[in-house]
């Protein structure tokens, strides 16, 4: 772990990270790493690769409409809308 | 310096199911905006995405019909990227376990026929809609596609041109549209495509740079896209330089490929399994049902209408390649009981129709009943079969009902021989000389005697009963 890798995730996060919390961060971060990294001592190689701690299988659905027309209430509490859209500052390609 | 070009294709599938992928949220095109989200699509705080099994069962089908495998335990993955028309700030995709993996297609250009392979298909949500020219410094978000289900369906990169790209995109259309798991529009977005391309001098081995191509919606801007990005490579390597690997806009106005900068940063997508989502699985009996329940696809018509209806090998391909086509014919082949003549038309006027108006058989005026209309009316000599091309035109161009045509128009074939006899002998009498000539020996002046009877009756006359009684006639 370095600055930099720590500066391009935090932006990939859209997370803030305060300058000088930087140094204290990578150092946070290589200690987690380092703690998770004693898993990889233990031998997986007959084990099958685990996709979910529950070992369990979806429910699923049919397909069914059951959503009502919530445009009022979920465009209400948006930060930004107007009677029709969700508003953003302008994304231009 | 000859050049090699290496193309893989990326195409996006809409499902066609009702509604979407992990929510009760309708699936429907061209709703007023944001009436078709659900509190899961918003991506609120304590919601549970569900997977639609139909979905599953959409996807399955394609995997049957490119003789995939098919992952019976299939799971989910977030793919991470922050966007105003993603709500959850992730895509739910299938990254590690896909539910279909290694299929294959047939394409056929002017000049070939070979089989694409298809490296994987796999679900995952749609996004929403950025709406970013309405609003002065403002982007309005439209979140009523969120979630709608998608197969992406990835090529393997051996693509040779732009006009193989072509016909294995339109070869994946027809497939789905036959299959019933997507409408296939492409005006309506139902199907977009990413395209890579690179290129290699001939003879190389290893795959040049890829630039993937983005915001491709239609069959003649993917062969303009690649066509302008080979040309830019080429140039580029030719200039000393080297491909940059980049995802590039194409612009169809401009007809040119441009680099998305924006683009190139968030290209670190962080893919880690969902913990919302357990993994999906297909039982045997599932799995049986869907095969067994396969339409007839377009080679199994091929054979069909070769071996059981006796149809000519260019006739059986043309018809089985598009869904229309192949129900247009069956439906006027059951009404009239000529596979046939059915087939005659569909393979001569009316491809011949498509081809001077570029445009495919579900975009023409002509509906599958009022093409029946014409055959039938063929069939049981109401009209001649020149007529019918008269009717055909008219149809083709206005969708007006073939009966109403003939009916206005008096283009009903003469069918009282006494009416024709009376015509051929006028026409006799007024040409003696030519009389003269034909009884003397030169028999090809029969044909200008067909051709005085059909000017005489406007091409109303049945040419079988002119022929006999210009023969009885002129004995």
């Amino acid at each position: 772990m370095d600055k930099k890798t720590v500066t391009t995730i935090s932006y990939l996060s859209r997370l803030m990270i305060d300058k000088e919390k930087e140094e204290k961060i990578v150092q946070d971060l290589d200690n987690i790493i380092e703690f998770v990294d004693q898993l990889n001592d233990a031998d997986t190689s007959d084990v099958e690769p685990l996709t979910n701690p529950l070992e369990k299988t979806a429910k699923t659905r049919s397909d069914q409409i059951t959503a009502k027309n919530l445009k009022k209430e979920l465009l209400e509490i948006a930060p930004s809308s107007n009677d029709d859209y969700f508003l953003v500052p302008r994304v231009v390609e | 310096m000859s050049w090699e070009t290496v193309i893989g294709l990326e195409i996006h599938v809409q499902l066609s199911t009702k509604s979407k992928l992990f929510s009760g949220g309708s699936t429907e095109f061209g709703a007023e905006s944001n009436t078709h989200v659900d509190l899961v699509d918003m991506g609120l705080p304590g919601v549970l995405p569900v997977a639609n099994k139909e979905a599953f069962y959409k996807a399955i089908r394609f995997g049957l019909a490119t003789g995939a495998e098919i992952n019976q335990e299939s799971s989910f993955d977030r793919k991470n990227y922050f966007y105003p028309d993603l709500p959850k700030g992730y895509q739910i995709t299938q990254m590690t376990k896909p539910i279909v993996e290694k299929g294959s297609i047939k394409i056929a250009t002017d000049e070939s026929e070979r089989v694409i392979n298809i490296t994987r298909a796999h679900l995952e949500e749609d996004a929403g809609k950025s709406i970013h020219d309405l609003f002065e410094g403002k982007t309005g978000v439209d979140l009523n596609r969120a979630g709608t289900p998608l197969l992406e369906i990835v090529s393997e990169p051996e693509i040779s041109n732009a006009k193989e790209a072509v016909a294995y995109f339109k070869a994946i259309r027809q497939l789905v549209i036959f299959l019933d798991i997507c409408d296939g529009n492409m005006a309506q977005g139902s199907m977009r495509c990413d395209v890579n391309v690179s290129v290699r001098k001939s003879g190389n081995k290893d795959l040049g740079t890829r630039a993937e191509l983005k915001n491709i919606n239609s069959f003649k801007f993917i062969e303009k896209a690649i066509n302008y990005e080979i040309d830019r490579q080429i140039r580029v390597i030719e200039s000393g330089e080297s491909v940059v690997q980049e995802t590039r806009l194409y612009d169809s106005e401009k007809n040119e490929t441009r680099s998305m900068r924006s683009k190139e940063e968030a290209n670190d997508y962080r893919y880690f399994p969902c913990p919302d989502l357990l993994p999906v699985v297909i039982s045997d009996k599932e799995l049986k049902d869907i095969k067994d329940n396969l339409p007839e696809l377009p080679e199994e018509k091929r054979k069909r209408y070769i071996k059981e209806i006796g149809l000519e090998e260019s006739e059986a391909k043309i018809i089985s390649s598009s869904k229309t086509m192949a129900n247009m014919f069956e439906d006027a082949s059951s009404k009239t009981n000529d596979a046939k003549l059915v087939a005659k038309w569909l393979v001569g006027d009316i491809s011949a129709l498509l081809n001077k108006d570029n445009i495919d058989i579900e975009e023409s005026n002509l509906t599958s009943e009022n093409f029946g209309k014409l055959i039938e009316r063929i069939s049981d000599n109401t009209i001649s079969g020149k007529i019918a091309k008269s009717v055909l035109e008219d149809a083709w161009e206005n969708g007006t009902d073939v009966d109403e045509i003939i009916k206005t128009k008096g283009l009903v074939q003469i069918q009282d021989e006494s009416i024709l006899e009376e015509i051929a002998m006028k026409i006799v009498e007024s040409n003696p000389s030519q009389v003269a000539a034909y009884k003397s020996g030169k028999d090809k002046l029969f044909g200008f005697f067909v051709g005085q009877v059909m000017k005489e009756t406007q091409g109303k006359a049945n040419p079988k009963s002119v022929n006999e009684i210009l023969k009885k006639l002129l004995k």
